[in-house]
């Protein structure tokens, strides 16, 4: 069996919250495993811990137990300049409010993961990854000359110019309308029919069903891993049962 | 690589915020303008006395009454030691050319309707050649007037410009402290600053002495030795002289001092050295409040780009890399106030020097030494908020409103 890309086992992330009885268990002891090429939804109520999970997997944050394994690297010891090599070279990040650097073109907001990582021809590189997400006109706009959509795709190519293995998205198309929502998920469905895992937090079930495997989560645990269509649907009566 | 990007977004980052960051530069500017300007007017002080010091020749020696503090206790009006018997047994010591006793005053010329204060010195003939004085016209005073107790008088530059304009002062009447002199010549012009002979007038000791201060002591002696190399015996044959003849035990102090051309160089620029030291410390406080005001809006700028941190960080950067982002940011802004401050003192020490009777000298060391305090200045200051901003948790800074 080849290395899975995420190996993940009782991972927790607790909050200290003064005394230990107010300690806030966002993460609850996860475990799953997801191959090269996944796609992958986090569906569960608001509070539940998705971001916390998903921060944790993209190395901006440790957990405070278990096991977390990249590419079948364990990551829980490695130190802060290694995590930072990591978010920059295996990770790609796109986030709900896009996080564009303001005064900064798009071309160079695309450049910034590549100058951190000392690539050379960075230019080149970053007007491909913007002529990928077909942004290739824009390139010497600034983040308030962009719409929504077209900031979440400049955001996109940021996330896949130094070809990372995997793309984290917290609620990629939370802030856009459905039409233009659906265009930058079909953009992260075509990354990943090319070979990147692909992990999307999301409250739209729209969403989540047009991914391969969906993980439901509550309280900090999953409580459904499995073929999107079955866990969403499942949600969805269980949902109508509650009200 | 990192380092253009590093460059661009510090400008991006001051240029988007162009008032406050020429502010911010504010203190810096007039910091390092005011320790320029200093030590421009410092050395160009130093300069000026040096020069004059060194047009006077090497060998010669100036001897000033001094306070004695042996163990008779200080004499009361301890500065009238010196006495034309002593200058005359000077002028018989051998390896002297010349000597030149003087008595100064202070004294109000009347010429017309025109008054002024100044110096008036009493001299003989040798002070022509002891001061490495030139007449412009006119004749000097000579050993026959100070003999005949002439009231005649040569006046410095500037003293004749005050009083007489572009007329020639020869032969005129001229008051000094109601008694009437004969000007008989004038002086070239010497140069201007400390004491300057320009600003004196110069009339016969003996009249000096009897006729307008009733005084029998002497403010200087100046002693011309033949040559540079026969200075050093004059000076300790003069020094045993006067100690026989002011009758000083062993254990007594001089009652004068005898100084070289070289010794009283060394001691003008230790007087102006600790004056420039005293008025640079002044300035450069004004660069630690510089430094304090980057430092404050440092500070501002970490936690308005806490999110741009957090991005940053997301993307790969390291601490190191936004710790040298902040650094950068807080150097570049020392170091261009920096740059305009020294621009700044260059401009005030040359209106200095065209104003006043200064001449500025900025010496390149100041530059450096602005230029190299300015940077210091951003680092030291800058490095806390920019540690502040590398020690962010990106998750929190992700999360930042
Ligand atoms: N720094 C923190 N200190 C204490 N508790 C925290 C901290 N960060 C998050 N939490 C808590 O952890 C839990 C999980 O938060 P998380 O942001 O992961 O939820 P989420 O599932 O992403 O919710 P949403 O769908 O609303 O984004 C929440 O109860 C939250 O209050
Ligand atoms: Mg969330």
């Amino acid at each position: 069996m080849t290395t899975p890309t995420l190996f993940v086992d009782k991972l927790e992330k607790v909050y200290e919250a003064g005394s230990a009885d107010l300690a806030v268990r966002a993460v609850d002891g996860i475990s799953f495993t997801a191959q090269k090429g996944e796609s992958l939804g986090v569906i569960g109520p608001s509070g539940c811990g998705k971001s916390t999970l998903l921060n944790i997997l993209g190395c901006l944050d440790r957990p405070t137990a278990g096991t977390y394994r990249l590419d079948g690297r364990d990551v829980q010891d490695l130190d802060d300049d290694d995590l930072a090599a990591i978010r920059n070279k295996h990770i790609g990040f796109v986030f709900q409010s896009f996080n564009l650097l303001p005064r900064m073109t798009a071309l160079e907001n695309v450049e910034l993961p590549l100058l951190y990582g000392s690539v050379k021809s960075s230019r080149k590189l970053a007007a491909e990854a913007l002529a990928r997400v077909g942004l290739a006109d824009r390139s010497k706009h600034q983040p308030t000359e962009l719409s929504g959509g077209q900031k979440q795709r400049v955001a996109i190519a940021r996330a896949l110019v130094t070809r990372p293995s995997m793309l984290l998205c917290d609620e990629p198309t939370g802030a856009l309308d459905s039409k233009t929502g659906r265009d930058v998920l079909d953009l992260l469905l075509s990354i990943n029919a090319e070979g990147t895992t692909l992990v999307v937090v999301t409250h739209d079930l729209s969403v989540a069903r047009s991914l391969r495997r969906v993980i439901q989560m509550r309280d900090g645990r999953i409580v459904a891993d499995g073929p999107a269509a079955e866990v969403v649907s499942a949600f969805i009566a269980s949902e109508a049962r509650a009200s | 690589m990192i380092l253009t990007e590093v460059a661009k977004s510090a400008w991006r980052s001051l240029a988007s915020n162009r008032v406050r960051t020429l502010l911010t530069m504010l203190g810096m500017i007039i910091g390092t303008g005011a320790v320029v300007a200093v030590l421009g007017i410092g050395e160009g002080a130093r300069a000026s006395v040096e020069t004059r010091i060194r047009s006077m020749g090497a060998n010669l020696l100036t001897i000033r009454p001094q306070s004695a503090s042996g163990s008779g206790g200080v004499r009361s009006g301890a500065v009238k030691t010196l006495t034309r018997g002593d200058a005359a047994a000077l002028s018989k010591l051998e390896g002297v050319k010349a000597v030149a006793p003087e008595n100064s005053g202070s004294a109000q010329l009347r010429y017309r309707e025109k008054n002024k204060n100044a110096s008036v010195v009493g001299v003989t003939g040798a002070i022509v050649d002891a001061k490495s004085l030139t007449l412009a016209s006119g004749i000097a005073i000579s050993d026959m007037d100070d003999e005949q107790r002439s009231r005649i008088a040569v006046l410095g530059a500037t003293v004749a410009r005050e009083l007489y304009g572009n007329a020639s002062p020869l032969g005129t009447r001229l008051q000094v402290n109601g008694v009437a002199f004969r000007v008989v010549g004038v002086f070239a012009e010497k140069g201007s600053g400390f004491q300057s002979p320009d600003d004196n007038v110069y009339v016969p000791l003996s009249t000096h002495q009897k006729v307008l201060f009733g005084q029998d002591h002497l403010s200087t002696i100046s002693i011309q030795a033949e040559s540079e190399a026969a200075s050093a015996n004059v000076k300790a044959a003069a020094e045993r002289l006067l100690r026989l003849r002011h009758k000083l035990r062993d254990d007594q102090e001089n009652d004068f001092d005898v100084r070289s051309q070289t010794e009283m160089l060394e001691t003008m620029n230790q007087v102006t050295g600790t004056f420039t030291a005293l008025l640079g410390s002044v300035a450069a406080v004004s660069l630690i409040v510089g430094g304090i005001g980057i430092m404050n809006i440092m500070l501002v700028s970490v936690r308005e780009r806490t999110r741009e941190i957090g991005v940053r960080m997301a993307v790969g950067a390291r601490r190191v890399d936004i710790l040298l982002q902040f650094l950068f940011e807080a150097v570049v802004v020392s170091l261009a106030g920096g740059a305009l401050g020294v621009g700044l003192g260059y401009g005030a020490a040359a209106l200095l020097a065209s104003f006043g009777q200064w001449t500025t000298v900025v010496p390149m060391y100041a530059l450096v030494l602005a230029l190299g305090v300015s940077a210091a200045v951003g680092i030291v200051f800058g490095v806390g908020p920019a540690r502040r901003a590398a020690k962010l948790d990106p998750v929190v800074a992700l999360r930042f409103e």
